[in-house]
């Protein structure tokens, strides 16, 4: 060991940590953007939301901390429970109306020999629409007067309905303009998962004589089954946030029949300037998605190692 | 690969009489969907075609007696539509570019540049999917109208439409796992010539991605178009707001007619990039 050979191997370690801080730095600046952006107007937001729960905020003075007082407040409100009762409903109503529909509209695109894509560009379209385009088209189809749906009601004899005025209706009206909008992007993701299903296996059962209708009830639904459970978990997370719809076409009426959380929210905030107590909302609206959103993480890891295996 | 085309039903059940009536039935269900799906579109070009009288004139009658293509330019003019469109036009391409640009930034460094403590950075992405906007949307509003530290104002600025855009994870995890499909063998090549992190960045990593960048801009695009809360909150002088925002305001000042030939004029952008994303998504998205 002379002097000369440790000053040699410090040569050769000094310029491999420099480099390897040089390269941390680099890693580092091309994170920059999105680690400030994602700070600024989501990690952070997110942990204010929790802290104006408990504050009353002011934008000009220094808020004031008062413990529960937003919760209180919250849970002593009637129209608390009515916009989840409403949501309830409407998850129902929607899981109803909107959840086979896509299921069954793929297996049928998936069995179109020519005009597939036709077909799946055609139901994508209302995604692809502003959606206050689409409402303010809907607003004239269930227009009491004069409207789309009413005329042919009345051309082909029946009662015209107050579609978005009936307090029994509104819910359906709505949720029909939901499952509008919201298929098309179901149908391309089962006809994803439809694509995937080796084509041998229908063969097999095929020769084994099982009719197409059977194929498709032992074959191609079990298949599917696991991404239909995580969209049913997608469609609740979706129609737990509604928002745009009772906003523009009902304002949450008649009455509270379509007032949601958001929509509550949004209110509370931007029409009662009351951020600490619409921040209270937000923190429960928070703990319920969170709930289904873990449920959906799970069955999608489940999914993920079922289709490694 | 010669039998990839069949479906639940063969070739061989197409030519039986069952299988053509399965087969029948499903494609006259189809088509009826299918007008469902496009009735709304057809609906609005329709009654822009009408008088504000025959428009709530009772009875059936889809096409109107005398076409009024005068509408569309009116409604083009009157609602001083060029500005709408501007307007809409910066907000969507800006956010849309601003998206890319940090989300590709971030996804090659998690790829490539194995920053310290890359699951975390990673895991708190993945969290912000989970976690609806709505949620932290007062917050979020609190923090564009008054930025921490440098206090800048947002409001009526387009920036507050940019920076909120440009914050997806989904993007970021999409250009990662694209990133990593890079054969490692020309990142060590370029190293080897002595290539920046930047230079592997720009000449070959982008490049080599861009259908997914494509792909994922014009579906960004597509969603901005459309985005309505943000603009409304973001933007409050009438001569600045998008689309979406000015169509809602303008409801009660204009007739119906005026009003749909508008909207009919608002889903063409978003249309006419849908048959770009067409070409560049074959066999469906899979996600």
């Amino acid at each position: 060991m002379t002097p000369i050979e440790m000053t040699t191997t410090k040569d050769l370690i000094l310029p491999l940590k420099r480099i390897q801080w040089r390269a941390q730095i680099s890693a580092y600046l091309f994170l920059l953007p999105a680690l400030l952006i994602f700070t600024l107007v989501t990690w952070l937001p997110m942990l204010q939301t929790v802290l104006f729960s408990f504050q009353t905020v002011n934008l000009v003075k220094p808020s004031v901390w008062i413990g529960f007082q937003n919760y209180v407040r919250m849970f002593g409100n009637p129209v608390f429970y009515t916009t989840w009762k409403n949501t309830f409903e409407f998850i129902l109503l929607s899981l109803l109306i909107g959840f086979m529909v896509p299921v069954l509209l793929a297996l049928m695109i998936h069995e179109m020999r020519r005009f597939k894509s036709f077909f799946r560009t055609l139901a994508y379209m209302p995604a692809l629409v502003p959606i206050i385009v689409a409402l303010q088209v809907w607003r004239s189809i269930y227009a009491p007067e004069g409207g789309f749906l009413n005329s042919v009601l009345k051309t082909v004899g029946l009662t015209p309905q107050l579609w978005l005025q009936d307090p029994d209706i509104v819910k359906i009206s709505l949720v029909i303009i939901m499952t509008w909008i919201g298929a098309g992007g179901t149908i391309l993701y089962y006809l994803a998962s439809l694509s995937e299903i080796p084509t041998e296996i229908y063969e097999a059962a095929e020769l084994d004589g099982f009719s197409p209708l059977q194929r498709i009830w032992f074959i191609s639904l079990p298949l599917v089954s696991s991404r239909m459970m995580i969209l049913l978990i997608m469609q609740i997370i979706a129609v737990s946030q509604t928002f745009t719809e009772p906003f523009i076409l009902t304002q949450g009426g008649p009455g509270t029949s379509t007032m949601t959380p958001v929509l509550q929210i949004y209110n509370i905030a931007f029409l009662n300037s009351d951020i600490g107590l619409a921040s209270a909302w937000s923190v429960s609206m928070l703990v319920v998605l969170a709930i289904f959103s873990i449920v959906y993480v799970r069955l999608y890891n489940r999914k993920e190692e079922g289709d490694r295996n | 690969m010669a039998r990839m085309d069949r479906g639940v039903i063969s070739d061989i059940e197409l030519r039986t009489p069952a299988g053509r009536l399965i087969v029948g039935v499903f494609v006259v269900i189809l088509v009826l969907f299918g007008a469902a799906f496009i009735f709304p579109f057809l609906f609005a070009f329709t009654a822009g075609l009408k008088t504000s009288t025959e428009i709530f004139k009772p009875g059936l009658h889809l096409w109107p007696e005398n076409p009024n293509w005068g509408n569309y330019l009116e409604a083009w003019n009157r609602f001083n539509m060029v500005n709408m469109f501007k307007n809409t036009a910066i907000a969507a391409i800006g956010g849309a570019i601003g998206q890319l640009i940090v989300s590709a930034l971030a996804a090659f460094s998690l790829s490539r540049l194995k920053p310290a403590g890359k699951r975390v950075i990673e895991a708190i992405l993945l969290i912000t999917l989970a976690i609806p906007g709505v949620a932290y949307l007062v917050p979020r509003y609190v923090i564009l109208a008054n930025l921490p530290i440098i206090n800048v104002s947002l409001i009526n600025q387009f920036a507050g439409l940019w920076i909120p855009y440009a914050a997806n994870a989904m993007t970021i995890l999409i250009l990662k796992n694209s990133f990593d499909q890079i054969p490692k063998d020309l990142y060590e090549a370029a190293a080897v010539d002595g290539a920046s992190d930047l230079r592997m960045f720009v000449s070959f990593t982008l490049p080599l991605s861009t259908p997914i960048l494509i792909i994922l801009g014009l579906l960004g695009f597509i969603g901005f178009w459309g985005d309505y809360l943000l603009p409304l909150l973001i933007l409050r002088d009438p001569a600045l707001q998008t689309i979406s925002v000015r169509l809602i305001s303008l409801t009660r000042i204009f007739g119906a007619n005026l009003h749909l030939a508008a909207s009919f004029i608002a889903m063409l952008p978003p249309a006419i990039a849908a048959i770009f994303l067409q070409r560049y998504i074959r066999g469906g998205i899979s996600f």
